[in-house]
């Protein structure tokens, strides 16, 4: 019955059977998915509120272990082996699959601060080096030009778009090999949101990108494959633009032709 | 008299009254302030800080010896209380949370904060001085650091709380480990709510005279030896003002005086800290 495309370039990640289930529920939030993520592609997921969008996207980084009770089953295979396993170093995973938020998360430090913590949790100490990578990452995400001149300031001293991009930057100055996206700009102003859109696409020379969000016209503007999620199920997953111009099954069309949702 | 005259005479009335009680809490405040300058101010010269306890009437007595030992014993309960109610009130936000061990701290930790402090002062008596068989500045410092301490585990765990949530899964997402996520994300975003509830309970135990009664007791003269009685501004005081002789009692005005602008001040600078780290 799901409608789910046979992505012939290498894969990221892939979902295998994957039910999850919250801590207490009655019921799996999220059913037998089977999914592929392509690799250096972005992968938007699309659905109404309370799909399992979201649930599916912190299983890619064992976000749900920091609340415990909560039940994976199933596999989601990354670099060879099932990061379901409960043997999986979380912090190793963590540095390869990355994440933003839908609310901006600047740490109350300074800028610098802010995008050299990751490489100094990995113990990079040399100052050349955090120096160098730091300013990288910053002209990576678009923020170089801005925040140049002042990155010893409070980094909660910057707008909501830059204090997202800043994010960006901390998130790939650790250098991952996919970036989950949280409903990225759903907190911010249209121009902030067209800088993080660019940036998303920017960025998928070097890394696999999942990115959540509400807005259709969104995953339209910055996806190569999309997925349709609908009460835990994944009924469709295409490429983009074949999905939102004729989609293979019948709630696929309904939600973005827009009868619900 | 209309309904809306009545209306407005009522709360006119309810205005007059409400403003009324305000004025005298407050006034109390302000007289004893006021009496608490006159009599200090007046009280205080050089020598004070220079001289120990003296048996009345002789000129050269002062309070130096109750200045360092209040220093002392609160400095030491500080030293005690801060890190134990630091850590017990990380441990209910970051790791406790909602479990019923959790709940049952913050419980008999509200308790405590209104436990009466001579009880807690007979406790230390009963655990210390007695099987040591002497006061000591230990003892009282330890008496002082139980009443501190809920006071700053409750405000820790009130603080940490506050910052939120996807701070914490933001560092965890970078690959932080968990007392990593603590001590850099969670700690500085709490660091002026924590450093005023370390603050005010400083303030709260150095006006404290009935646990150091038994555990700290007193001493006239000027020491620094942990292991015996040592003694405080606020017993120095006690003993002093209910003397019969009037250079004693100008000294207790003195002491009481320093004492109250101390933890005044105390108050005050916990204050502005919160309010600085709000605005930002």
């Amino acid at each position: 019955m799901a409608s789910i495309i046979d992505i012939k370039e290498e894969c990221a990640l892939q979902v295998r059977n994957f039910d999850f289930t919250y801590k207490g529920a009655p019921a799996p939030s999220l059913k037998k998915v089977t999914m592929p993520i392509a690799k250096h592609a972005v992968t938007a997921l699309i659905g109404p509120s309370g799909c399992g969008k979201t649930t599916l996207l912190r299983a890619f980084n064992r976000m749900h272990d920091l609340y415990p009770g909560n039940k994976y089953e199933g596999e989601i295979e990354f670099e060879g082996r099932n990061i379901l396993d409960p043997k999986e170093d979380l912090i190793h995973l963590r540095t390869k699959i990355g994440m933003i938020f839908q609310k901006p998360t600047a740490f109350p430090m300074s800028i610098f601060d802010n995008v050299a913590y990751g490489m100094r949790l990995q113990g990079i100490k040399n100052k050349t080096e955090l120096n160098d990578r730091v300013e990288k990452a910053l002209q990576d995400a678009a923020l170089w030009k801005e925040v140049s001149d002042r990155l010893k300031n409070d980094a909660n001293g910057l707008s909501g778009g830059q204090q997202q991009r800043l994010c960006i930057a901390r998130a790939i100055a650790v250098e991952p090999e996919v970036l989950l996206f949280d409903e990225p700009t759903s907190a911010l102003d249209p121009i902030s949101t067209q800088g993080i859109e660019k940036l998303v696409i920017e960025l998928k020379e070097r890394v696999s990108i999942i990115i959540v969000t509400h807005n259709m016209q969104q995953a339209a503007r910055v996806s190569d494959y999309t997925g349709f999620m609908y009460l835990g199920d994944l009924i469709e997953l295409g490429h983009t633009e074949e999905l939102f111009v004729t989609p293979k099954e019948k709630l696929t069309q309904e939600y973005i032709t827009g009868k619900f949702g | 008299m209309t309904a809306v005259q009545k209306r407005i005479l009522i709360n006119k009335l309810a205005l007059g009254f409400s403003t009324f009680s305000a004025v005298i809490a407050l006034g109390f405040l302000f007289w004893i302030l006021g009496v608490l300058m006159m009599k200090g101010i007046d009280a205080l010269n050089w020598n004070i800080f220079i001289y120990e306890g003296s048996p009345p009437g002789y000129e050269d007595s002062g309070l130096k010896h109750a200045l360092i030992g209040q220093l002392i014993l609160v400095g030491l309960a500080t030293l005690i209380g801060v890190p134990l109610g630091i850590m017990a009130g990380t441990y209910l936000s970051e790791y406790g949370k909602n479990s019923k061990l959790a709940h049952t701290i913050r419980d008999i930790s509200d308790i405590m904060m209104s436990a009466p402090s001579i009880v807690i002062g007979a406790f230390v008596y009963a655990i210390i001085v007695m099987p040591m068989g002497h006061f000591s500045a230990w003892a009282g410092a330890i008496a002082l650091a139980i009443i501190m301490i809920p006071i700053i585990l409750r405000t820790t765990d009130d603080m940490l709380q506050l910052v939120p949530g996807t701070l914490r899964e933001a560092a965890f997402a970078l690959g932080a480990p968990k007392y990593k996520v603590i001590i850099d994300v969670v700690y500085r975003g709490a660091k002026a709510g924590i450093l005023t509830g370390v603050l005010l309970g400083v303030a709260r135990v150095a006006g404290e005279t009935a646990p150091l009664l038994f555990t700290s007791f007193n001493d006239n003269f000027f020491t620094t030896d942990l292991n015996a009685a040592m003694p405080s501004l606020t017993v120095t005081m006690f003993n002093y003002a209910i003397s019969p002789y009037d250079d004693w009692q100008q000294l207790g005005w003195a002491a009481a005086f320093i004492l109250s602008m101390f933890i005044l001040g105390l108050n005050i600078v916990g204050r502005l800290i919160l309010l600085a780290g709000k605005r930002k």
